[in-house]
């Protein structure tokens, strides 16, 4: 939750959601988006919130400075909502950084791996 | 009509609260307006970002502190 108050700070709002599908790539998505939200580097939020056009999600994501969806796979679901939507992003992809859909292990290594990576490409 | 003002209760949250009165005079039209200012309350509408201004159960504004005009045009039912 971020306050755009004055009394709040005026760090920049990044909004962190995640395909979660059901492949290892979609469980590594959620895994680098909580870690993600963890370390402070954005909040996550429901991506099933806003494709259900649940209003407070939808002007959330609207409001936010940046939108960062993490989909597991090219499928990208996570694109499709935001692009129904008509709202901007930033679309990261699981099988973009060295992970085989149906095939990777999602060991620790490979969340803290991936979520550097994603971390340092969100800041860049 | 129901009107409810999400956040803690800083500057910008009571401005928009008084934005809101002022746009329901303006507009002359018959409203309960309620703070909310409890986070968890506020998460669970999906709003990350306050203040948050709901009409009738729908999340209008986040993040924003809307003036009377805006207000009173989302009372007409705009967006």
């Amino acid at each position: 939750m971020a306050c755009s108050c004055s009394c709040g700070g005026d760090t920049s709002i990044k909004l962190v959601y995640s395909c979660a599908g059901a492949a290892n790539t979609g469980y590594l998505a959620d895994q680098v988006a909580r870690k993600l939200n963890h370390e402070g580097a954005g909040d996550m939020t429901c991506l099933a919130a806003v494709a259900a056009d649940l209003s407070g999600f939808i002007e959330s994501a609207k409001s936010a400075d940046k939108n960062v969806v993490i989909d597991g796979c090219p499928v990208g679901c996570g694109k499709k909502i935001f692009e129904a939507k008509g709202i901007p992003f930033t679309q990261y992809v699981m099988t973009d950084y060295g992970v085989e859909k149906k095939k990777t292990g999602i060991t620790p290594e490979v969340i803290d791996r991936v979520t550097g990576e994603i971390c340092t490409a969100m800041n860049a | 009509m129901k009107i409810q003002i999400l956040g803690t209760g800083c500057p910008k949250c009571k401005q928009l609260e008084a934005n809101a009165r002022e746009a329901v005079t303006k507009m002359g039209v018959e409203a309960d307006i309620e703070k909310i200012t409890d986070i968890d309350q506020i998460m669970e509408l999906g709003v990350m970002m306050t203040p948050g201004l709901v009409i009738d159960g729908e999340v209008r504004s986040v993040g924003k502190v809307l003036t009377v005009d805006q207000i009173a045009a989302q009372l007409k039912g705009g967006k």
